[in-house]
């Protein structure tokens, strides 16, 4: 067979389950023809049930966000919930919660590949499209939240007429270049491995797609000098993304936490809690893309196994854990110092009206993945898994309420106290969930999700080995 | 001069083309007249070749000076150009120039590497080229010139170290 791991041997060597090869990716290859022609099955099956689904979304996103969006800037952002004191709503609530997401990518792509964890090779390319499309909707939502959209170019540093450049002191400037570095280095990171699986494509598709594949794969074909410059520069890319996904989550939580003697936003931990709040719910929606494409592509259960939910939940627990820290930190030091009015918050969001949206971040965050996660059984189960997943981003997108406009509820003057309802905002943050959905819906039948050369590659690097009694998995460095 | 011919021999697996790599070399061929083309990335010494060096880290670096240039220029040049004087900060702080020129850095050293791989590459090529569409499927392929009159010794040579076939280099449109 071409290039492949040589097979190995199966349960009749005397494997337990653990060590069975047909357990783990890594240890079950096939023929890199048979895997490219799983990959491409998958993206040519629909079912009617597919086009069903992309009808929905596509009214759905006309209605929700193109309609709505539109109902906005025709009549001004007093149509949404923004009014004193929380002037900042809902739209900055899904912007950070995007950016969690887009996290999800970044993590899963580039840490795992610094730490050259192998079971991130089959869904390393799934992890980024969600931070390409993600990071979409944080720009939708930063732009709906300014309201006068077609005056967003104020933010572009430019010689003009008005004498004015942004003012690069604020965290918001900062904003701008962070997110807009975070979205061209993360669309950048995506094409770069998609381009010699965009060659297979070319080379085993007719018509319109040979086309579309001919004109992507840049003329690639896997030449010395072409994998060399490639893979130096994805090393480069897994090494520089990983700053850039920090300073944008912890640019972002600046914006709340430079706003001086706030209760409940000046805090020096916002950083690290914002950081570790968007890995947290990066790996939840990871968690669920998976299920969903495992569960609705052809052949995709051969890449995606019961070995990566288990891993993934394993890091689920453990962000889990870390985030119940930071959480625990950035409530334990305003308790502690006594300021009125950040007592006054505190006992707002812990016994007022909307006291169950705190109750609700603790469980979905912390209480269920803490009862659920260290069990092997839920982990290996891939249902329990995407509930858990779908939870904890439920829990971080109250938490990120509870940060923005439920802390601009109580401030420093007590006559501008006012509990903020969200209208318009509603109708569009379903169109960007909506929209998220539909663009993955569109690449997964256009582009192939799974990096088929990484896996192939893993699959060369590992193979079993006798250690006393016991067959282990042994991996060669062959980089 | 002699007349020199490309033939494109196609192997199933690694060893076999590591084998026909080290025979080409054994029959004269320099490591620069022979050309590896394959579906995954495989590492020089594995088949029996050269170390090969990109650029792509120092047009990294050239990304990133350029950044951080762009960076100073936003974080001190134009405050100079306009001052405008804000909450009490002084017109020229350093905390907030660290952070701009960070981003910019970053953002320039990405942009210059991705930019790299295709300038180093020479990519985009859409013009025709030696290739077959069973590389992606997994094959190796080694790409070699060989004087024309000797076309036959170098034919036996790998299919006797297994190569699949051995057949002159078409170039074709992907």
């Amino acid at each position: 067979m071409a290039v492949t791991a040589k097979p190995l041997s199966g349960p009749a060597a005397g494997l337990s389950e653990r060590d069975d090869p047909g357990e783990h990716l890594m240890l079950d290859p096939r023929p890199r023809g048979e895997m490219n022609s799983l990959v491409m099955e998958s993206m040519h099956a629909t079912s009617w049930r597919f086009w069903a689904v992309t009808a929905l979304l596509v009214l759905v996103v006309a209605v929700c966000l193109v309609a709505a969006w539109g109902y906005l800037i025709a009549n001004g952002l007093g149509v949404s919930g923004a009014n004193r004191p929380s002037y900042w709503e809902m739209f900055l609530v899904n912007t950070v919660f995007w950016i969690g997401i887009a996290h999800a990518g970044t993590f899963v792509s580039a840490l795992l590949r610094v730490l050259k964890v192998e079971f991130r090779r089959p869904f390393t390319r799934a992890a980024e499209l969600m931070t390409a499309f993600a990071l979409i909707n944080v720009g939708l939502s930063v732009f709906m939240h300014l309201g006068r959209v077609w005056l967003f170019y104020w933010l572009i540093p430019y010689p003009n007429e008005r004498g004015l450049w942004p003012n690069f002191h604020s965290p918001l400037a900062w904003d701008f270049l962070a997110i807009s570095t975070y979205l061209v280095a993360s669309t950048m990171y995506l094409i770069l491995p998609l381009i010699p699986d965009v060659a297979m494509a070319r080379d085993r598709s007719t018509g319109w797609r040979k086309l579309l594949y001919r004109i992507l794969a840049v003329g690639f074909r896997g030449t010395e000098s072409e994998w060399v410059h490639l893979k130096t520069a994805m090393n480069i890319f897994a090494f520089t993304v990983l700053p850039i996904m920090f300073t944008v989550s912890t640019i972002v939580s600046w914006d709340f936490a430079m706003a001086s003697n706030r209760p409940g936003w000046s805090s020096s931990i916002f950083g690290p809690y914002f950081v570790v709040g968007a890995v947290h719910s990066g790996i939840g929606a990871v968690v669920m893309v998976l299920y969903v494409i495992r569960k609705t592509m052809k052949s995709m259960n051969y890449f995606i196994r019961i070995e990566h939910f288990d891993a993934l939940g394993k890091l689920m627990l453990v962000m889990s854990i870390l985030w119940a820290y930071f959480f625990f930190n950035d409530y334990m030091v305003p308790w502690y110092g006594g300021d009125a009015f950040a007592k006054a918050l505190q006992k707002f969001i812990e016994s007022g009206p909307l006291s169950w949206i705190l109750f609700t971040v603790v469980l979905c965050n912390a209480v269920i993945p803490w009862l659920t996660l260290w069990n092997k059984k839920i982990r290996r189960f891939p249902g329990a898994l995407f509930v858990i997943g779908l939870l904890i981003n439920v829990g971080m997108w109250f938490e990120r309420y509870m940060i923005i406009p439920l802390s601009l509820t109580i401030n420093r003057m007590p006559f501008t106290w006012r509990i903020y309802v969200p209208k318009v905002e509603i109708p569009l943050t379903v169109g960007t969930i909506a929209l998220f959905i539909l663009l993955y819906m569109v690449a997964s039948r256009l582009i192939p999700l799974v990096p088929v050369w990484e896996v192939q590659e893993g699959q060369m690097m590992h193979s079993l080995r006798k250690v006393g009694k016991a067959m282990a998995t042994s991996t060669t460095e062959i980089e | 001069m002699a007349e020199t011919i490309t033939l494109l021999a196609l192997f199933e697996d690694l060893e076999p083309a590591a084998e026909g790599i080290e025979r080409l070399h054994t029959l004269g061929l320099a490591d620069e007249q022979i050309n590896v083309i394959s579906g995954i990335p495989v590492m020089e010494r594995i088949l029996g070749r050269p170390k090969q060096h990109s650029k792509i880290p120092l047009l990294a670096l050239a990304g990133a000076v350029g950044g951080a240039g762009l960076g100073l220029f936003f974080a001190y040049g134009t405050p100079l150009l306009f001052p405008v004087y804000v909450g009490g900060q002084g017109l020229l702080p350093v905390p907030p120039a660290i952070i701009v020129v960070t981003e910019l850095a970053l953002l320039g050293l990405l942009v210059f590497t991705f930019l790299g791989v295709f300038f180093e590459s020479y990519l985009p090529a859409y013009g025709p080229l030696d290739y077959v569409p069973g590389i992606s499927d997994g094959k190796i392929a080694v790409l070699f010139s060989c004087p024309a009159g000797e076309r036959k010794k170098f034919v036996e040579a790998l299919t006797a170290s297994g190569a699949e076939s051995v057949k002159p280099a078409e170039a074709q449109k992907l």
